[in-house]
């Protein structure tokens, strides 16, 4: 299985309705969005005069150069096949993609905010609350699930159900009778580029020329350069603060050992 | 120790004010005296109930809605899945009412301006000291000028009752509707006088074979339900025609773009007329059936050939003779949308009045796809304030002898003007209730004039506005989550299915937060201090509701257990046209002196220099209502000015540039935008969103964001016929800043 999203823009009005329900649905900071819509043209294309819209989230790509660059502490986690049961266990670190729906996820409490997997996605879907920051991260990243949660008690993403003119249509893209696969057939093809090419299940239908290639225009052309320094760096920040509060607490404790030890004399 | 304010800790501190944040930050578990909140919010739908029976209103479509609440919190609004108007669906604008909702910046508590109008300082006073203060003065001027010196602005059911009460009651004449003489309202009288109905938007896109938009721009307009049936029309196949110098949201899903030049859409419409007549590819046997003054309008309007209307409307020939075939080749089923906001260039309704001719010449009416007949509940109780007879020589269009097509209500200009001279009788008290006068009528200076004149201004509203700085005293509405005020009925979106009916008031969704009280409850306290108390129609609102839903055997405790809706067998609105009467040319008009074919009136253009300033919608706000919910402006900061690409490289502008406009009057805009290069825009023209540049710093969000189109609008025009304002016939030219 594998989830997946096409936005038919044919459809899209650009009512920017599906960024807003995510807010609410999610709670997510005013100043950040988990998904965006970006009003493309009007410009001259090789079709004459077009403009539409990109609707854009994180694509949970087949390739996800997020995971591999997370320096958070591996764990082991089994994952569970929601149909058929079976369990497969893997070692993840704070994101990791599904092994049974192809989703792409984070786990808030382990993330040290570093901002690695965020500087790694070329679509730029996640992003750093840095407002979250604590003893042990210097923030939290966050990023569009596929509404997994929602999903699961058998309710749609909620830019889906908000969409008035069902522009969004998600589903599992290995099922070929999926409304998704059939987009497919139909030729809705994810915003890649020569040098990014990572298998992004975010697809993009338009029956006008003149809209696809401003889509295409709005693909990332590169793929950027995760700087390992800015995640070690953040290991060690993180790492030094928690060291520094320990030595603090061992001061604490060193004092309050002294102070019982000097009570206990008094006694 | 540490002194770092870590997160947990800072919303241990937070959580007793945290009125303004998300609700999974402040839901704190004990966890050994460590309070720890969820990193990832629960979601809408875990542990929340679902309150039934909202009625959007953060624009006046109306969608359905439910609420997930959790602790008395409203997490999350939704369509209403019993809903057959928008369904589960809700825009932007509707999911973003939960910001709406606790806006820190929202009127909390009654006020009293102990400073100056325009320049406010607040009292915080007590509701009874407030409603003795209006009673009074509103009383004093009634006892000495006649109900005739107040006047009513006002907008949405919010106002209806207070409207009502004022003008029917009280029996003041003179009541200014934003939504009559600033939008729709010269739309609607123009085809009264065309085929006797206001067409409202009743134009069944969805079964359309050919869709045809002047200046309509569905995509940045958003009316969930008519989004949603004009997608249906294109997603069957239906022609999209656009006619607009901009290419707007829908220019770009349309088959054919006619980029116009501003104003002449009289012109274009009477060559497709013209040219369908001369050719006989009209639809004679409808027009036989129906038409009234057919051959007087067709000898009237002959001058207007492909030729003259293409050098007039600056387009090609061919180009009219493509869009009139293609209406000709599949008439009846062309929709001919008769456009939201109307009041343009102050010879609109002539325009409006040629587009409902060019309707009847299809014979596209009461067909699939044509204009049609709404056909939705009947049979609420109309509840109301008993209606008082105006005093004698007090309706100012009268006196005038002005603007004989008029909406209801009294034209904005005639009211201005009167106030402001004092002629022909003083105006003295104003009302103004949920409609921002500041930022919808034009010409500012001669608004703040007539405020200043007066003796007693009150506001009700939600919102700090630029209007409510002129405020005496200022009372705090609840807003439309929590309050019931309204019955919304309809029909079926797409005409084409099982006609279907429905009944859905409004519910509170929410209980109201600090002072603030529904607008029935006000006009009620009012009411009762200034004397009429025996008048009161409705104890409260749901008494209101209740009242009008017994006459169709409903109550709000029957509907609330339907889930909030009220769904039955409806009447399919198609060939219902037996007594329609299309006057191609109207004989009242001639005897009023207006010209009784649809004529085409020039407009200036713009001088040496300038560029035509228009303005329209961006889909995340509703004018300036909106303009403060900090989700929204999230979206939409600023409000770039769309510069044709020849245009700006002449002027040396480049995209995201810092500019001013400075009007032909010499008028500055007090503050700046940036600029969108774009060659989906005419040289001749530029355009913004509308709603920006607020300069109320009540309004933490909106203050000095972008331009307000509405301070460059010096110049008026008037329609002659409806006395409504043109909005855009002001020029400017383009100060680069940084």
């Amino acid at each position: 299985m594998q989830y997946g999203m096409i936005i038919d823009v044919d459809k899209c009005v650009g009512c920017h309705a599906c960024v807003i329900a995510c807010k609410a649905e999610w709670e997510v900071p005013t100043q950040f969005d988990r998904n965006w819509v970006h009003r493309l043209g009007p410009s001259l294309t090789s079709d004459g005069m077009a403009a539409t819209y990109y609707p854009g989230l994180c694509n949970h790509c087949e390739i996800p150069v997020c995971v591999p660059v997370c320096p958070a502490d591996p764990v082991n986690v089994t994952f569970k096949d929601a149909k058929t049961g079976k369990t497969v266990t893997m070692e993840i670190s704070a994101t990791w993609k599904d092994p049974f729906n192809g989703t792409v996820q984070v786990d808030r409490e382990r993330c040290i905010g570093c901002g690695a997997c965020a500087e790694a996605c070329p679509y730029d879907a996640r992003f750093i609350d840095e407002s979250l920051k604590d003893d042990t991260s210097l923030g939290k990243v966050d990023k569009c699930t596929y509404c997994m949660p929602r999903v699961a008690e058998g309710l749609e993403p909620a830019c889906v159900q908000t969409c008035l003119a069902r522009a969004r249509i998600f589903g599992d893209l290995d099922d070929p009778n999926s409304e998704v696969s059939q987009y497919v057939k139909k030729g809705a093809v994810g915003l890649t580029s020569k040098a990014v090419q990572i298998g992004p299940h975010g697809l993009y239908y338009a029956s006008k020329k003149g809209d696809m290639e401003l889509l295409m225009q709005a693909a990332p052309q590169e793929m950027p350069k995760v700087s390992l320094r800015r995640s070690m760096l953040t290991r060690l920040t993180v790492a030094a603060q928690t060291h520094m509060k320990e030595i603090g607490l061992l001061g604490l404790a060193g004092g309050l050992l002294v102070q019982s030890v000097q009570d206990d004399d008094k006694e | 120790m540490a002194t770092n304010l870590t997160r947990r800790n800072f919303l241990k501190a937070a959580s007793i004010a945290a009125a303004s944040v998300p609700l999974s930050q402040v839901t704190a578990k004990a966890q050994s005296g460590v309070v720890k909140a969820p990193l990832v919010s629960p979601g809408s739908f875990k542990n929340t109930q679902t309150a039934v029976g909202g009625v959007c209103e953060m624009c006046f479509w109306r969608c359905q809605l439910v609420g997930k609440v959790r602790d008395g919190r409203l997490i999350k609004l939704e369509g209403n899945p019993k809903s057959i108007d928008n369904g589960e669906a809700i825009c932007a604008r509707g999911n973003a009412g939960v910001a709406m909702l606790y806006d820190p910046d929202r009127l909390k508590y009654p006020l009293k301006n102990v400073g100056e109008r325009g320049a406010p300082k607040w009292q915080r006073i007590s509701w009874e000291e407030a409603l003795d203060t209006c009673a009074t003065k509103l009383k004093t001027i009634i006892d000495r000028d006649g109900a005739k010196g107040l006047c009513f602005f006002g907008h949405g059911s919010h106002a209806k009752y207070l409207m009502d009460f004022l003008e029917r009651t009280v029996s003041t004449p003179n009541i200014s509707e934003a939504s009559f003489f600033q939008c729709r309202g010269v739309r609607d009288t123009a085809y009264l006088a065309t085929l006797d109905i206001a067409p409202d938007e009743n134009v069944d896109m969805a079964n359309a074979k050919v869709i045809f938009f002047t200046g309509t721009h569905i995509g940045e307009n958003i009316h969930l339900s008519h989004a949603k049936n004009y997608l249906r029309g294109l997603e069957q196949g239906a022609k999209l025609i656009v006619v607009d110098p901009r290419y707007s949201a829908s220019a770009a899903k349309s088959h054919i773009w006619v980029q116009i030049r501003p104003g002449t859409d009289t012109a274009f419409v009477l060559a497709i007329m013209n040219y369908l007549i001369q050719n006989k590819k009209y639809n004679a046997d409808f027009v036989e059936e129906h038409g009234e003054g057919f051959a007087e309008m067709a000898k009237g309007i002959r001058e207007w050939t492909l030729e003259k209307a293409a050098e007039e409307c600056d387009v090609p020939a061919s180009q009219i003779k493509e869009v009139a075939d293609l209406m000709a080749a599949n008439m009846p089923h062309v929709a001919i949308h008769p456009g939201r906001h109307t009041t343009w260039y102050g010879n609109d309704f002539q325009r409006c009045r040629a587009l409902a001719c060019l309707t009847g010449l299809l014979g596209a009416i009461g067909c699939k796809g044509g204009l049609v007949l709404p056909k939705g509940p009947k049979g609420l109780t109309r509840i109301n304030w008993p209606y008082v007879p105006h005093e004698e020589d007090s309706v100012l269009r009268d006196v005038a002898d002005e603007h004989h097509f008029s909406p209801p209500g009294t034209p904005t200009e005639l009211l201005r003007d009167a106030a402001i001279s004092g002629k022909p009788y003083p105006i003295k008290g104003a009302v103004i209730c949920g409609q921002n006068i500041m930022q919808c009528m034009p010409n500012q200076e001669k608004t703040i004039k007539m405020l200043k004149q007066m003796e007693f201004v009150l506001c009700v509203d939600i919102m700090p506005t630029d209007s409510t700085m002129y405020a005496d005293i200022l009372l705090p509405d609840c807003s439309y989550l929590e309050k019931s005020d309204f019955i919304k009925t309809g029909q079926q979106w797409d005409l084409g299915k099982d006609p279907q009916q429905y009944i859905a008031p409004r519910m509170p969704l929410v209980a109201p937060g600090f002072e603030r009280k529904d607008s029935i409850w006000i006009t009620n306290e009012l009411a009762k201090r200034m004397g009429y108390g025996d008048k009161i129609p409705a104890q409260n609102q749901e008494e209101l509701a209740d009242k009008a839903l017994a006459g169709v055997n409903l109550s709000l405790a029957k509907i609330k257990a339907e889930g909030g809706i009220h769904v039955q067998p409806g009447v399919s609105p198609y060939d219902d046209i037996d007594d329609l009467t299309v006057h191609f040319y109207n004989e009242d008009m001639e005897d009023e002196g207006y010209p009784p074919i649809p004529t085409y009136v020039p407009i200036e253009q713009p001088p040496q220099g300038f560029v035509r300033l228009v303005y329209g919608r961006t889909p995340l706000h509703t004018f300036n209502r909106t303009a403060n919910n900090p989700w929204l402006v999230n979206e939409a900061k600023t409000n770039p000015l769309w510069v044709n690409d020849k245009l700006a490289a002449r002027l040396g502008l480049k995209e995201g540039d810092t500019i001013k406009l400075t009007n032909q009057d010499g008028v500055t805009s007090p503050t700046t935008t940036t600029v969108k290069v774009t060659p989906g825009i005419r040289e001749d023209v530029v355009y913004l969103y509308h709603g920006y540049g607020t300069k109320n710093p009540e309004m933490t969000q909106a203050v000095n964001r972008g331009i307000d189109d509405n301070s460059l609008i010096t110049k008026i025009a008037v329609d002659p016929e409806s006395g409504a304002h043109g909005m855009r016939n002001n020029f400017v030219k383009i100060v680069k800043v940084s």
